[in-house]
């Protein structure tokens, strides 16, 4: 049985990949470095997406038949090729347990505070084990076309709804206060949330029609870009940088600032819509391509299978962080934006691209000389 | 066979989502809640902090059909003290049956004792506890305690505070909602404003509140009172002048007339700028105002060009002169930077800002400012001269 995603659900899969975890998660180390300047931070974060993209899009097309676990092997033979894979599990085996944990502490933190953590992460994992295991990655791909539409209204309005209460100075000044150091130390963290394209490395297989997904994937890099862009514009300009960057979660505080006509205030339900939303279809998209992934790592035939080892497995790992501070601080700056953003999103889509056109440049030499 | 104990698996799942999603670990029923509509925060006189909260009784307030009967108190006032915010309010919850409830209030107040010793111990809980808003409006008690307020009756609302908060969000007063003050303080050029209430006709029958000062502070300590007079220039330069009325002697007084003219504002809008010399800051303030005549109590004829001009000249100049008054006051005396002086600076010169940031409290009193105010009349209301002004002879 083969599942196929369309050219749109590319789009919106990647887009709810990136654009709500950026918003929620990566806004504050980013105001925290480069102060009201965030949002060059941001612009320069989204030249690295687009880059993470072209590479991770170029290298998928070398072997459109085959997924990632078959062609690094077919490009960089089986050892060097099984390494690089294993970098790839590595990444998705602890970025499942880290959503899942910070999605719980955000739900604690804003919302339920009296709920164990057990009770938040077992629902989000029961769900994405059923969108999994019944949808595979074409029920995922539905539900992010109609998800993503969702959350991009959601942000909008909550960008609307923040209009009457703007400060221009806010931004002021540009550039002198941080410059480039502080510019660049708040690049790092949206760019590595931003990179989640390179996901795409391993569903291009899956595309009805796979050369033409690039157009998908540059598109949603850039709509998540532009409104990771102008929410930090507006979240700067609403709410200051001073008490933005010692938030946790900006973006919910500027959404608990929104007052309109004297009477609707308190929508705090908007951004929960948005980040559960965006959770979920990340979450879903992650434990298919590790299931997926590993089943044809280890030759298991039927990937079904593998997601019913690996959900307990992630569930329990989502309850080691003991704190917000681990799960959301720790795992970004120690793993994510030293290696996974290097690594995994830039070098390795880089190195399987190069010699992938090598040999197909030395395959296809011979065939013309006869 | 597999069939059976899939389908037994399904709707094992379906039935734990459905038991979790409910997330009854959280429920808050409104009954066993005590919504606060305003808190109050004090110090005693032996150091300790009192939280004074005002707290709604769903019970005291009347519906439809019983109004006009007994009134009971559709509040209820409470008062406890501590070392910090965290163990005052835990030692009101002993004496409540319901759950303290941040989520609704509207208004904070500080004592003026405690905002002359400085805002410590407390200003954190306002944005670390998850249900507190940002949109409660943030007042300072003007001879009086946040306690002595918050206990004060007002008759217009069921609810005293309300009153307040509704007061506080007109545009007659100075609205300072919680986190501007905390975004106000964490910067370096800038100091905090609030609001000041104070208590009229205390004891009687007519008490009530009126906020028509404000206070200014210095870093997190109250540094002293702006007059009402002031206020009103203020919130010309944040451009809250909605209805900002003011007048001018234009005339000295005669038997028949005062001689004096009043206006309202239109439109205004102020302008700062900042021009370096040997490092130090100079700054020019510009004030810009169109206005219309509301009442002329005198014997000019503002249809005539001259006398517009000759009116608009001494509006200007009198608001320049209050202006700088208010500034001396503020700059001298206070030594506090409610204008935000310091981060305009920031703004326009962020490499000499630098410099002299870490000084700035120190700099900032001897700063030369000048104010340039220019005020046109843009309306003269239905009539040129006064309708009953005698024709000369």
């Amino acid at each position: 049985m083969t599942m196929k995603v369309t050219g749109i659900q590319v789009f919106w899969i990647i887009m709810c990949m990136d654009l709500g975890m950026t918003l929620v998660m990566t806004l504050s180390p980013s105001l925290e470095a480069a102060k009201q300047d965030a949002w060059l931070s941001i612009i320069v974060a989204g030249l690295i997406a687009l880059l993470v993209a072209l590479l991770a899009t170029r290298a998928a097309h070398l072997y459109p038949g085959q997924t990632l676990i078959e062609y690094s092997e077919t490009i960089l033979g089986a050892w060097l090729g099984k390494a690089v894979v294993i970098t790839y599990l590595v990444q998705w085996y602890t970025i499942i347990p880290i959503v899942l944990s910070q999605f719980t502490d955000l739900v604690q933190i804003m919302l339920l505070q009296g709920t164990p953590r057990e009770a938040v992460a077992l629902l989000m994992v029961l769900l994405i084990v059923y969108a999994t295991y019944a949808g595979g990655i074409e029920g995922i791909g539905r539900c992010s076309e109609f998800l993503g539409p969702v959350i991009l209204i959601m942000i909008s309005f909550v960008l609307i709804a923040s209009l009457n209460h703007i400060h221009w100075k806010n931004i002021m000044p540009v550039y002198a206060d941080s410059g480039m150091a502080g510019i660049w130390g708040g690049t790092l963290a949206p760019a590595s949330y931003l990179g989640h394209s390179v996901e795409y490395l391993m569903f291009a297989f899956f595309i009805n029609q796979p050369r033409k997904g690039a157009p998908f994937a540059f598109g949603a890099v850039i709509t998540a870009v532009l409104f990771v862009l102008m929410t930090t514009v507006m979240t700067i300009m609403t709410s200051g940088v001073n008490l933005s960057s010692k938030a946790w979660y900006p973006f919910f505080e500027m959404t608990k600032r929104i007052s309109l006509f004297g009477f609707i205030d308190n929508l705090d339900a908007i951004p929960v819509v948005i980040w559960i939303a965006s959770v979920f279809v990340k979450l879903a998209i992650y434990l298919f391509i590790t299931s997926y992934g590993t089943a044809q790592f280890l030759k298991v035939s039927n990937w079904r299978t593998m997601v019913w080892f690996i959900a307990p497995v992630i569930f329990v790992f989502s309850l080691f962080p003991q704190n917000v501070t681990e799960a959301t601080a720790h795992y970004l700056l120690n793993y994510w934006v030293p290696v996974a953003l290097p690594v995994n999103m830039i070098g390795l889509p880089l190195l399987l691209l190069i010699v992938g056109k090598i040999k197909q440049g030395k395959q296809a030499a011979p065939a013309q000389l006869e | 066979m597999m069939t059976k104990a899939l389908k037994l698996c399904k709707s094992l799942i379906l039935l734990v989502i459905l038991g979790l999603t409910t997330s009854c670990w959280d429920r808050k029923e409104m009954d066993d809640l005590a919504m606060v509509m305003a808190s109050g925060l004090d110090m005693t006189d032996d150091g300790q902090l009192e939280v004074t909260l005002q707290i709604a009784l769903p019970t005291g307030i009347p519906s439809a059909v019983q109004a006009g009967g007994k009134k009971p108190s559709s509040v209820m006032v409470i008062s406890a003290k501590g070392k910090n915010a965290s163990e005052a309010t835990s030692r009101l919850q002993q004496q409540l049956s319901r759950m303290i409830y941040f989520g609704q209030r509207g208004v904070i107040v500080v004592g003026e004792q405690y905002a002359r010793h400085g805002l410590d111990r407390v200003l954190d809980t306002f944005t670390r506890l998850p249900e507190s808003r940002y949109n409660s409006y943030f007042v300072t008690a003007y001879g009086t305690t946040a306690k002595e307020i918050l206990n004060a009756s007002y008759q217009l609302e069921l609810i005293p505070s309300i009153g307040l908060n509704k007061i506080l969000a007109s545009n007659v007063s100075f609205p300072v909602k919680i986190d501007e003050f905390l975004n106000t303080l964490s910067m370096q050029g800038k100091s905090p404003i609030t609001p000041a209430v104070r208590i009229v006709h205390k004891g009687s029958s007519k008490e009530t509140f009126m906020v028509d000062r404000a206070a200014a502070y210095r870093a997190n300590k109250l540094a002293g009172f702006m007059t009402p007079e002031e206020l009103r220039l203020l919130r010309w330069w944040t451009g809250e002048s909605k209805r900002m009325r003011f007048s001018v002697q234009a005339e000295p007084a005669d038997e028949q007339f005062a001689g004096i003219i009043g206006a309202e504002l239109l439109n205004s809008s102020s302008k700062i700028h900042i021009s370096m010399k040997n490092g130090l800051p100079e700054v020019s303030i510009s004030l810009l105002a169109s206005t219309r005549s509301i009442d002329n109590d005198s014997r000019i004829d503002l249809s005539k060009i001259s006398n517009m001009d000759y009116v608009e000249a001494l509006m200007s100049k009198q608001v320049q002169a209050d202006f700088e008054k208010m500034l001396s006051h503020t700059q001298k005396e206070l030594k506090s930077d409610i204008l935000g002086i310091g981060e305009e600076v920031h703004i326009e010169h962020p490499y000499a800002w630098k410099k002299i940031k870490k000084d700035w409290f120190d700099i900032y009193p001897s700063v030369p400012v000048t104010v340039k105010a220019h005020i046109k009349i843009e309306r003269t209301g239905k009539t040129k001269a006064p309708a009953h002004l005698k024709t000369s002879g």
